[in-house]
């Protein structure tokens, strides 16, 4: 016959306490890799629908109203997003080659790293100074909706970038101790494809948010 | 007689994984995915228990058709919108994925855990952040929107709490995707030799076609009420259309989403039964590849049909014929499944458990409630029955009647394997009983209700409707006592319930081939697997008080074809 016992019966097994919590389901560190790269890819493709579901939001709001979207006297996107636009690109870049680095171990990828992040953060910069120029333009995101849509689109990729660079810094620091081997290079790499959706993302939308402002 | 190889070996050996650490902070941080699972269990129950609560204080209110001194209007849309928010997004959605899927997903795969342990306590985490920010904003004043959160109300009215809520969403629309993700990575990468797509549990590939929804759906809701809390902090968006935005596009955005989520919440539903009917009935589950195609089939038609939510709402009248067309379509996948159930049920050998109860339970009214959907779908009929109670009876039947009511069975199902004790049978078929009686006092009436004009969400009503509100209260009372009692005896067991064996009720799946509850690994070794719904390896071992699987036999007959 099956014994009453309670739950919380004072059993224990005190081998359990110096065992170390098993953070991963595989034992075989490739079939780890490659199961990370697909979810990776999810979360890309989650984040791809964010992107593309605001930009059509704005895309309905735009033909819906026609050229009456844009208020007279009101200017373009700043031109200075050209400039961050290429820092970007070129971060995407230097991002790879850290990724590539980190592959073979090779210890330039703490340096790369490091010029992806400072780059990173003249993107954001740039952007803020974008955001500046309308702001003394007097262009301000309660005015009407082409400037609340500038604001919150090019507002939600920079919150993307800055949500990103503790990772990155967490991943440059480890770069820097060229922690990345061929054998373990897991970080760098979801990292580099991670900025990689982030600069092809701000060109669909920095080119959508131009052909907008055409009259 | 071979059993698959387990630690520990025998059931005597107490090591599990309730025991494996001790103290609330080996809870708090544990990356198990068992543990894991009750955390999201007393999580979802509880905000079950409150969600609850406030539908019985609107039921209450509609005693009277006039005012009632204990609670005004304001206070009335409030408790209707909890209710709504709180089983929508804290209860249904992550109720059977976070909860159940968690607890069984990996051990039905034989795989130590998900893919990304610390992921799934991530996921966890924003949850519990989520839940949070609802609270918070019943201290900021509550939220009065509805749980659709329509523009222009939620962004230019609405009560102080809207802004929070919204975040709230936010946030559990991020914990749902992170789940996705981990859930459809584990599935394609932790199989085990042997278990191709078409031995996998249905259940599973329920868990994946939710996934798959949840991951490409949800983001759309995430930037909708992003835009919505921008929105009302500037007084300007995109969805007011004093400047030139379009609040239909608000409705077309969360709808985008919202349509998916109802099979984010039927989905894992369904998957559950196919589990219960066949393991209950002892039978091959019959149509295994109707019923997992059918699952795929509902995930992608469930992204094409959002506009019937919008027949009233001015698009244009060919979006509306093509919506309600693809709608109608969406039957066919849901009747496949039903059919397949019957045709495994007809001539097996049911056992009546209480688990069993609610899988028949769930037939009945899941079939209520899709039948009903066809008078929603069909142009002329929607337009006197949109936004009336028929509309509320009708989602009730399949959120509640179906995705719940299997939830429960599931909870019912896999109570013994989760706590390693039995509840009492008897007392879970009178609660299935009160409840099954109690949901159809409650919303058969509102079919009535609706189909002669009652509107939903009305504080207010004519008198002569005031009898249709009388049952529908009077069953609402019923389904909570079938709910508490529910919970005593379940609780009862944790601490006297007779201990379980490892195969309660004659699964033929991996996870009732360890031990309950599960050790800590689950498996010490990659377990070989057979056909699961094949159950003749199944027999009932009287020492144990429980089934055996013959396992070698068990995969001997799927590699020779047998059991097909």
């Amino acid at each position: 016959m099956p014994t009453r016992r309670s739950l919380l019966s004072p059993v224990r097994s005190d081998a359990a306490r110096t065992v170390p919590q098993r953070d991963t389901p595989f034992d075989d560190p490739k079939a780890r890799f490659q199961a990370g790269l697909f979810g990776m890819w999810l979360f890309l493709a989650t984040l791809a629908v964010l992107f593309v579901s605001a930009i059509l939001g704005y895309v309905v709001v735009r033909v819906d109203n026609g050229d009456g979207f844009i208020p007279a006297n009101a200017p373009a996107p700043p031109s200075i997003l050209l400039a961050s636009t290429v820092l970007l690109v070129v971060s995407s870049a230097t991002m790879q080659r850290a990724a590539n680095a980190g592959r073979r171990g090779d210890p330039a990828q703490g340096g790369m790293m490091l010029v992806t992040i400072a780059l990173a953060l003249g993107f954001l910069a740039i952007q803020a100074v974008a955001w500046r120029q309308w702001v003394t333009q007097g262009v301000l995101v309660a005015d009407n909706l082409y400037a609340w849509t500038f604001y919150v689109l090019t507002g939600m990729h920079a919150a993307h970038v800055l949500g990103g660079l503790p990772a990155m810094a967490i991943t440059a620091v480890k770069a820097a101790r060229a922690a990345y081997t061929p054998d373990n290079h897991r970080g760098i790499v979801y990292c580099a494809m991670y900025w990689h959706f982030l600069d092809g993302a701000w060109i669909v939308l920095y080119a959508t948010l131009w052909f907008g402002s055409l009259r | 007689m071979t059993t698959l190889d387990t630690r520990p070996i025998h059931d005597e050996v107490p090591g599990n994984y309730l025991t494996f650490r001790r103290g609330l902070l080996s809870w708090l941080l544990t990356l198990d995915h068992k543990r894991i699972g009750v955390m999201y269990l007393v999580a979802v129950l509880v905000s079950f228990f409150v969600g609850g609560v406030m539908a019985l204080l609107v039921r209450t209110k509609l005693l009277w058709p006039g005012e009632v001194s204990w609670m005004t209007a304001d206070e009335y849309n409030k408790a209707f919108t909890l209710h709504g928010a709180i089983m929508v997004f804290l209860v249904i959605i992550p109720s059977i994925p976070g909860a159940l899927g968690n607890f069984v997903l990996p051990i039905m795969l034989g795989a130590k855990d998900v893919a990304f342990p610390r992921l799934n306590l991530f996921s966890f985490y924003l949850w519990v952040l989520g839940a949070a920010c609802a609270v918070y904003s019943l201290l900021a004043g509550g939220f009065d929107t509805g749980w659709t959160f329509y523009t222009p109300y939620s962004s230019q009215f609405g009560a102080g709490g809207t802004i929070p809520v919204l975040v709230g969403v936010f946030i559990l629309g991020f914990s749902s995707i992170f789940t996705g993700v981990n859930f459809i990575v584990t599935i394609h990468k932790l199989r085990p030799p042997g278990m191709t797509w078409f031995r996998m549990p249905l259940f599973l590939w329920a868990l994946y076609a939710t996934a798959v929804i949840q991951v490409l759906a949800t983001p759309v809701l995430g930037i909708t009420v992003a835009m919505l809390v921008i929105e009302r902090a500037f007084n300007i968006g995109i969805f007011d259309p004093a400047m030139g935005g379009d609040p239909v596009l608000f409705q077309h955005f969360f709808w985008f989403y919202s349509h998916p989520a109802v099979y984010i919440m039927i989905l894992p539903g369904m998957g559950i039964i196919s589990e219960i009917i066949a393991v209950h009935s002892h039978r091959h589950i019959f149509g295994f590849r109707f019923i997992a195609f059918s699952s795929i089939a509902i995930a992608i038609f469930s992204f094409l049909v959002w506009g019937h939510h919008m027949f009233t709402s001015g698009q244009s009248p060919l979006m509306n014929v093509l919506f309600s067309a693809i709608t109608f379509s969406v039957a066919i996948p849901s009747a496949v499944k039903v059919f397949n159930w019957l045709a495994t049920l007809y001539k097996g050998s049911i056992s009546l458990n209480t688990a069993m109860w609610y899988g028949l339970a769930f037939i009945f009214l899941f079939t209520i409630g899709g039948l009903t959907g066809i008078p929603l779908a069909v142009l002329s009929t929607d337009i006197h029955l949109h936004d009336t109670y028929f509309v509320v009876a009708h989602f009730h039947y399949v959120m509640m009647g179906s995705a719940l009511i299997a939830m429960i069975g599931g909870l019912h199902h896999w109570w013994p394997k989760m706590f390693g004790v039995m509840f009492n049978e008897t007392w879970g078929k009178i609660a299935c009983a009160l409840v099954f009686i109690g949901f159809n006092m409650t919303f058969f009436t509102q079919f009535m209700l609706g189909s002669q004009g009652m509107p939903r969400r009305y504080y207010l009503y004519q008198p002569e409707f005031q009898i249709y509100h009388h049952i529908s209260t009077g069953g609402s009372y019923i389904m909570g006592l079938g709910f508490l009692i529910t919970a005593i005896y379940l609780i009862h067991s944790l601490f006297a319930g007779k201990k379980a064996p490892a195969n309660p009720w004659g699964g033929a799946s991996l996870e009732w081939q360890c031990t309950s509850p599960p050790p800590h690994d689950n498996f010490a070794t990659t377990p070989r697997v057979g056909d699961c719904y094949d159950f003749s390896a199944v027999s009932w071992d009287e020492k144990k008080q429980g089934y055996v699987v013959d396992a070698e036999a068990h995969v001997a007959a799927a590699h020779h074809g047998k059991g097909h």
